[in-house]
């Protein structure tokens, strides 16, 4: 297994050793045993349920797009396997359906407001950015109370104060520091999100430190560096060869430059993520049982350069394949390393069990994402 | 209600804890009985409820306990909860016969182009027809302050020449319907280059570089009605709606690509917007021709204002189906065409034309043989007397020493040779004409 070389020159840990399937050390803690995840989807299957569910929602003017949405997460969800047991999506779309509207009445209200006053688009960007902390705690919470596994569902604490820290006052010296402190602010944020979510009794943790974020970043923004110079060197080369007083540049030119940049990043972009993917994966824990994750950059490159031509060259019909694919790479690349029994996890004790806290808090249930 | 003859089998979660327990599941008086794996439920049918059936995955019967049941879909489980979930039971059957697919395909390909052809343009320009005044006269000004600060400097133009060229200006707008409302101003534009742009709410910005690259103001005027025609027609607020509607549109669209969104999203809708901005500059053009012709003016000095332009800033032609602009050749070619038209309707000004002839005759190398399928030669032919004599006519026009147009010149040299391949043979046959109007050239100077 080769791993993508952002991802090997990083300096953090070796993820731990795949140990024999079955080995009988005599130690007292046993050794852990992989899980992988399995993805069940078939492109053709979500085909159907992807198109009909469009036709649709097109048809009833977007209303059924909260049932789509349901249907599809429950496709997924239903597929993708842990121990030959199923993940279970368990939202009702008028929940969603709610979410969307204030979704799409923020976004148009947004678009619109550009056209007609700079002053009110920025006063409508400036709500939505204090907004956002909190709406992504919303969702979080949502998501994770809809998601169960083995009849358990999982739960996120939500911790506004914090959230509010890490995705908002944090961009403060971001910003000051002129995106130096952006591996920091990103490892802050994914710490936040793992750790406060719960499963069958146990809570999630996480790992690693900004430490373990700075070695991808550096890494990317220095291959872009060299990216960005190299190659425009190398297209004003080629221009002052192929340059004939008074034409304009030829337009292969024009184009081939936007192609290789476009391309650089998109490729550096790829390998970033499945760099930050392992990462994330590699630190996370749950109770005794920790997380694998092996993706590659250059596959993953492969992938969503595949996709991206494939929904294209089809005007969209292909989405559903580039979905599926997409999928099933992300989830044979993800284990459970497990130690003892998975099905030791017992049932959340407190807030969920409060069913008047449930209920005020469906009441601002609202999955914000277009 | 019977007892399934075989019963299915499934895994019963507890709700409490994480353990998986085997079992096997089947009705028996009318209640669904679970066993197995220390697992002994019998629950009324009433009191749980199923997942809706969706493609292979696994269906779920929850107890009102939080206990959960997954077992493989089966034919009983449609007899043992009847009537749940009709809407879904609905879907998944639309999912299952293909030609229900097929119809969703054909529903939503048809609705992604009626909307794109149709839809949108008409909720842009409903909202467009329904905006207030000051709004748009308000988003004018914000852009232009905008581009003040950025690419606009102050015009370089002296005040008498500002104060006559905006008098052209009153002129042609004037008795249009909103016309008092219509104002030109004046900016350098380095930057930019030569251009001229309409605003939203009336203004219409031109270039100081655009007045000084034009050698004759009827140029200018031919761009000002044009850009008039974007004013009347409201385009700059209405192509500001649709654009704004499919970036609307690409953002969900994106949503579901989730996979390097940014960059599949923005090329496509570029080109989607561009063709939009492409019918407004065709009508804008159309606009063009007939208020020039009214105001007296041939409508080939848009032609002759284009092809100037084209020489500063050339276009690729074979790029026009990607541009926010239609291609320039076939632009002048229509300008021309429509100046040909002016002329035969009002003969009284033949001779007040640009000389567009003279540069394409002498910089292209022989175009007289193309020119008996010219579009302006033909109109002339059927505008003018019904023979072919029409275009020897319009030479003996010319060889008066009135006639610029280009179009019957070269008309009439394909006739006087008689057919394309004599003046193929015989390049000076082709050279009389073009000296012939090169004479006639001065006079309207």
């Amino acid at each position: 297994m080769q791993d993508p070389p952002i991802v090997s020159a990083g300096a953090w840990p070796e993820p731990p050793a795949l140990p024999e399937p079955i080995a009988a050390v005599p130690v007292a803690v046993p050794p852990p045993v992989p899980h992988r995840f399995a993805f069940d989807g078939s492109a053709g299957e979500y085909f159907r349920i992807w198109i009909v569910n469009l036709a649709l929602s097109l048809v009833t003017l977007g209303v059924y797009s909260a049932w789509a949405k349901v249907r599809t997460q429950r496709y997924f969800y239903g597929n993708t396997r842990l121990d030959g047991v199923p993940f279970e999506y368990l939202a009702r779309p008028l929940p969603i359906l709610a979410g969307r509207i204030v979704a799409v009445a923020l976004f148009v209200g947004y678009v619109l407001a550009g056209q007609l006053s700079l002053w009110l688009q920025i006063g409508l960007a400036l709500l939505i950015t204090l907004l956002t902390p909190w709406l992504l705690v919303r969702g979080a919470a949502f998501r994770a109370r809809y998601s169960s596994w083995r009849g358990l569902r999982f739960r996120f604490v939500p911790d506004y104060g914090q959230a509010y820290v890490r995705y908002l006052w944090l961009g403060i010296p971001l910003v000051l520091t002129l995106g130096l402190l952006y591996p920091y602010v990103k490892a802050r944020q994914k710490a936040f999100l793992v750790e406060h979510h719960r499963y069958g009794g146990q809570a999630f943790g996480f790992e690693a430190t900004a430490g373990h974020f700075y070695p991808p970043y550096l890494i990317a923004w220095a291959v872009m560096t060299v990216w960005v110079f190299v190659g425009t060197a190398l297209l004003t080369a080629a221009a002052v060869a192929l340059h004939r007083p008074g034409a304009e540049p030829p337009t292969a030119l024009v184009f081939g430059w936007m192609a290789a940049f476009y391309g650089g990043y998109f490729a550096i972009w790829a390998f970033l993520a499945a760099a930050i993917g392992n990462l994330v994966y590699n630190h996370t824990t749950i109770g005794p049982h920790r997380f694998e994750s092996r993706l590659q950059g250059s596959r993953l490159l492969w992938i969503y350069a595949g996709n991206t031509v494939a929904v294209l060259a089809s005007a969209g019909l292909l989405i559903p394949w580039a979905r599926i694919r997409l999928a099933r790479y992300r989830a044979e690349r993800l284990a459970v390393l497990a130690a003892g029994s998975l099905a030791a996890f017992g049932a959340e004790h407190g807030e969920d069990v409060d069913a008047t806290a449930a209920e005020i808090d469906s009441l601002f249930d609202i999955d914000v994402g277009l | 209600m019977t007892t399934h003859p075989t019963p299915l089998q499934g895994s019963y979660f507890d709700g409490r804890d994480g353990q998986r327990h085997a079992v096997d599941v089947d009705l028996a008086h009318g209640r669904l009985r679970v066993r197995g794996d220390r697992i002994e439920r019998d629950e009324p049918l009433d009191a749980l409820t199923i997942t809706p059936r969706l493609a292979r995955t696994l269906r779920t019967i929850a107890f009102p306990d939080g206990a959960r049941l997954q077992l493989p879909d089966a034919a009983c489980l449609a007899i043992w909860f009847p009537h749940r979930n009709r809407l879904e039971a609905l879907v998944d059957r639309l999912e299952r016969y293909y030609q229900a697919v097929a119809l969703a395909i054909v529903v939503c390909l048809g609705a992604l182009v009626a909307g794109y052809l149709w839809g949108i343009p008409w909720l842009a320009d409903r909202i467009a027809t329904h905006l207030p005044a000051g709004v748009e006269v308000a988003l004018g000004d914000q852009v232009l302050a905008l581009l003040d600060r950025t690419d606009l400097d102050d015009t370089a133009l002296e005040p008498e020449r500002q104060a006559e060229l905006g008098e052209r200006f009153a002129a042609l707008a004037a008795g249009l319907p909103d016309g008092a409302d219509y104002r030109v101003v004046f900016r350098g534009a380095p930057s930019i280059g030569p251009n001229a742009f309409a605003l939203p709410g009336g203004s219409i910005v031109v270039t100081d570089e655009l007045v000084e690259l034009f050698a004759d103001d009827r140029q200018l005027d031919a761009v000002l009605a044009h850009e008039l025609g974007h004013q009347v027609g409201r385009h700059a607020l209405r192509q500001a709606l649709r654009g704004s509607f499919i970036a609307i549109a690409a953002a969900f669209f994106a949503g579901d690509v989730s996979s390097a969104s940014a960059v599949v999203v923005a090329v496509p809708t570029v080109l989607l917007q561009n063709r939009y901005s492409r019918q407004f500059e065709d009508e804008a053009d159309r606009f063009a021709y007939a208020h020039l012709a009214g105001h007296a003016l041939s409508p080939s000095w848009l032609g002759a204002a284009l092809r100037q332009l084209d020489a500063d800033l050339p276009d690729d032609a074979s790029l026009a189906w990607m541009s926010s602009h239609p291609a320039t050749a076939a632009r002048i070619a229509a300008a021309k065409a429509a100046g040909a038209d002016f002329v035969a309707q009002h003969p009284q000004y033949a001779g007040d034309e640009p000389d567009l002839v003279l540069a394409e005759e002498e910089t292209g190398g022989g175009p007289c043989c193309a020119c008996c399928d010219d579009a302006g030669c033909e109109a002339d032919r059927e505008n003018g007397d019904a023979d072919s004599g029409a275009c020897t006519g319009c030479s003996g026009d010319a060889a008066a020493g009135d006639d610029g147009d280009d179009a019957c010149e070269r008309g009439a040299a394909a006739d006087a040779v008689d057919a394309g391949a004599d003046c193929e043979a015989d390049p000076d046959a082709c050279a009389e004409p073009t000296d012939a109007e090169a004479g006639a050239d001065g006079t309207p100077r």
